[in-house]
């Protein structure tokens, strides 16, 4: 289907669910690129700015799809909307941390988008399905990269493995709001545009504790899934501080119509 | 009194050697072709070469600093794409750069070690700040167009693994240049505030990326040797003198002011004449009194200290799976 | 001792160097085009895709230790002795890559294929035959066994996606004349 055959509420919760992953992706890889220049050796510096470029190249596709539906462009949806009004999850939002931080943070997004990116590709509407293959693609490495460093910090030394698990303490907590659905999200999966969300989290939870077991983490207790919406509900103003710097040079001079 | 006669003779003989040597190395130059790694050479023209290709390793490395403060705040997607491509270019610029050091003998471990400490030189320019976000596209006309005037000359260097580095460099610098002529020329035609932007910028880029093509000839005192030995092909003076004919009219011709008040268009030899140098400055930066030095290493040290723990479980990891070191007597390290 | 060389102790050490060898399309051979540090092999093979497939094109990638290539300069060519056919022992394959011009490349080298001997001299002579009309100015014999490869399956998403960053292309980008007349206009990015 496209969006001429959308009725007006799914097309309102489709907005929302496009915009949460764009905001996602937006500010993941806004994260991912505060390590160019810092990171523990030259080709893990090439590495993370690949990866960075990839999320943000994700986010202007997503956003693209808003567009379509919404006629609003994707460069002032980033730069001149509010934290309030962002529908990013507060697992991407944290600051960068160390690279153990950063790296079991990327492998749990990662994880997440193997459970997510396939059962897109067969979303209802078309240009859903188009892009979920594109941000797939990438995503394949992505998860190889994540994974590949995950293992090496949790067989490494004892610094690196007591780095990953308090990384691991501080994020875990966190993937339940991830997984969490919007509102309209129910109202999606009944058209076969987004897939159900319960069996989203299970499938992602599932792979994500086998593999951290394998690891010999320690996976602390999960709060209650939040109630659906919760990605609105801005705790801690780590995104505020985010946008503030995001958005300084586009919002000092909002006349400008090119940059 | 037979090995005196002996000492006697034998000290010409090496020393005939050693020019005929010299002689054939130079002959491999003059007839064009590379010379390899573990090639003979005359360890003058390795020591300059570690040196050279050092710098310029560390050049990129730094200069992915000044530039990558603004990727947080690029304002719009397209651009924050461009500016994390650029900076990872330069990334990857040092990295094809530290390889072709590592070939004539020098380890990556010296060379950050060297750079860390404050012995290694890198190109001045990448210590001054970058002020407002127009700096980015400034960089990108001057420094890089001037980097790639430079570069072009060095894909034809003597030694293989250097020019085969400064060709796939220039292969990817020319992005870097355009992308920044293409925003500066916007913003000169844009709103009041983005035109400011980048006159400032202008004003502040213009006389580093002169100084940045190096002293004037007259204080280069490797240069002749270079050029015999096929290192560098042209004078910095030569090069300055290509950058300035190409860059000063196009950016007058977008709208923008040059800060050099003697600048002028000389009719009877077609070239574009620039103003006095103040190279006290310049020499005062190399020094490493420019105003970013301190903090441009100082942010170096703490991504190499805030790394170790990782790159000490990485090898650890590493140690772990491998089999011992191979018993099998080390080559010098193959390298391309 | 080069870093090539250095144990792997825990002592921090920017990791071993890997040569990386590129195909960049069906048509042409795997050729060698730097190398990359990094602890372990797949790690390797990741960041061979990270350095060198930025831009397009490939298809391949293989990296090996740089420890275990055995690499001949032109002078050491010339110099290379009648091979003697006493030579018992295990047969091990190695990779021939070739340097036969002068001319400016970014590459070093072309892969030439493979030859299988019970010695590095016996292998060199393989090599050469393998070579044959062709100018050899350099040569590499590189241990088969520690070579590692890419997958088949790998080459669309780790090569694919660079031909869609049109934004770090410099041919996308306008010439001085439309972009000083797009400017005028105010035409959108």
């Amino acid at each position: 289907m496209t969006a001429a055959d959308l009725k007006s509420e799914v097309s309102a919760a489709l907005v929302e669910r496009l915009t949460a992953l764009a905001d996602d992706e937006l500010v993941l890889g806004h994260r991912n690129a505060e390590w160019t220049g810092h990171a523990p050796i030259l080709e893990e510096d090439i590495a993370i700015a690949n990866v960075a470029q990839d999320e943000i190249g994700h986010a202007v596709l997503w956003y693209g799809l808003v567009q379509e539906l919404t006629g609003q462009d994707p460069d002032r949806l980033a730069f001149f909307r509010g934290a309030n009004e962002y529908r990013s999850s507060a697992l991407v939002e944290l600051p960068r941390g160390d690279w153990a931080f950063t790296m079991l943070r990327q492998y749990l997004f990662d994880t997440y988008e193997a459970e997510l990116l396939p059962r897109l590709m067969r979303s209802a509407y078309t240009p859903v399905s188009e892009v979920a293959a594109k941000v797939n693609r990438e995503e394949l490495f992505h998860l190889r990269h994540s994974a590949l460093w995950v293992e090496r910090l949790a067989f490494g030394t004892e610094e690196s493995k007591s780095r990953l698990q308090s990384a691991l303490n501080e994020l875990w907590p966190l993937v339940p709001q991830l997984l969490a659905p919007l509102e309209g999200d129910a109202l999606l999966a009944a058209d076969g545009i987004y897939p159900d969300p319960a069996e989203l989290a299970a499938a992602v939870l599932g792979r994500l504790r086998t593999e951290l077991n394998r690891l010999e983490l320690t996976l602390p207790a999960l709060p209650a899934p939040p109630a659906a919406g919760a990605r609105s509900d801005r705790g801690e103003g780590h995104l505020a501080a985010l946008l503030a710097e995001m958005q300084s040079v586009a919002r000092a001079d909002p006349a400008a119509e090119s940059w | 009194m037979a090995e005196q006669h002996m000492a006697a003779n034998s000290a010409p003989t090496e020393a005939s050697a050693e020019e005929a040597r010299l002689a054939a190395f130079q002959a491999r130059i003059d007839a064009g072709e590379k010379i390899e790694p573990g090639d003979w050479m005359p360890s003058e023209y390795r020591r300059q070469l570690i040196r050279m290709i050092s710098q310029h390793a560390h050049s990129e490395w730094v200069g992915m600093l000044p530039e990558g403060e603004w990727i947080a705040s690029a304002p719009s997607l397209r651009r924050k794409l461009i500016l994390i491509a650029k900076v990872q270019d330069e990334a990857g610029h040092g990295q094809y750069l530290y390889h072709a050091a590592e070939t004539l003998g020098a380890t990556r471990e010296e060379m950050v070690d060297a750079l860390l400490e404050g012995r290694a030189k890198y190109s001045s320019v990448f210590n001054y700040p970058t002020l407002n976000w127009a700096d980015v596209g400034m960089i990108g006309w001057l420094v890089d167009g001037a980097a790639i005037k430079n570069q072009v000359m060095l894909a034809g260097a003597s030694y293989g693994p250097y020019s085969r580095a400064m060709v796939r460099i220039c292969a990817e610098e020319t992005f870097h240049h355009k992308q920044g002529q293409e925003m500066i020329r916007r913003y000169a035609q844009g709103t009041p505030q983005q035109r400011q932007m980048a006159q400032d910028a202008l004003d502040r880029w213009w006389w580093p990326a002169m100084m940045m093509l190096g002293p004037h000839d007259s204080d280069s005192p490797n240069t002749p040797q270079l050029k015999r030995w096929g290192v560098k092909i042209k004078t910095n003076d030569e090069v300055r003198q290509e950058f300035l004919d190409e860059h000063a009219p196009e950016l007058i011709e977008a709208g923008l002011k040059i800060p050099d008040p003697d600048l002028r268009f000389d009719e009877a030899s077609g070239h574009w004449v620039h103003g006095p140098i103040d190279w006290d400055e310049f020499w005062n930066v190399v020094k490493g009194n420019g105003p970013c030095n301190a903090e441009r290493l100082a942010a170096r040290r703490q991504a190499h200290d805030d790394g170790r723990w990782v790159r000490e479980a990485m090898a650890a990891h590493a140690a772990r799976q491998a089999p011992p070191a191979s018993a099998r007597a080390p080559r010098t390290g193959a390298s391309a | 001792m080069s870093a090539a060389e250095k144990p792997l102790t825990g002592a921090d050490t920017q990791w071993p160097r890997w040569e990386v060898l590129k195909k960049d399309s069906e048509r042409k051979p795997h050729q060698a085009v730097g190398s990359v540090h990094a602890a372990d092999a797949v790690h390797a093979l990741l960041m061979a895709r990270t350095v060198f497939a930025r831009r397009p094109a490939a298809v391949s990638m293989w990296v090996a230790p740089a420890a275990s290539i055995h690499a001949f300069t032109a002078e050491e060519l010339t110099q290379v002795p009648a091979h003697s056919e006493a030579e018992g022992g295990e047969l091990s394959r190695y990779l021939v890559v070739v340097k036969s011009t002068n001319r400016r490349s970014m590459t070093f080298g072309d892969l030439k294929g493979e030859v299988e001997a019970s010695s590095v001299r016996a292998a060199l002579d393989l090599a050469l035959e393998l070579a044959g009309e062709e100018p050899v100015l350099a040569l590499w014999l590189v241990e088969a066994g520690s070579v590692v490869r890419s997958e088949p399956d790998d080459a669309d998403p780790w090569f694919g996606p660079a031909q869609d960053k049109t934004y770090k292309q410099q041919s996308v980008y306008s010439s001085r004349a439309t972009a000083s007349k797009d400017a005028a206009e105010g035409v959108p990015r």
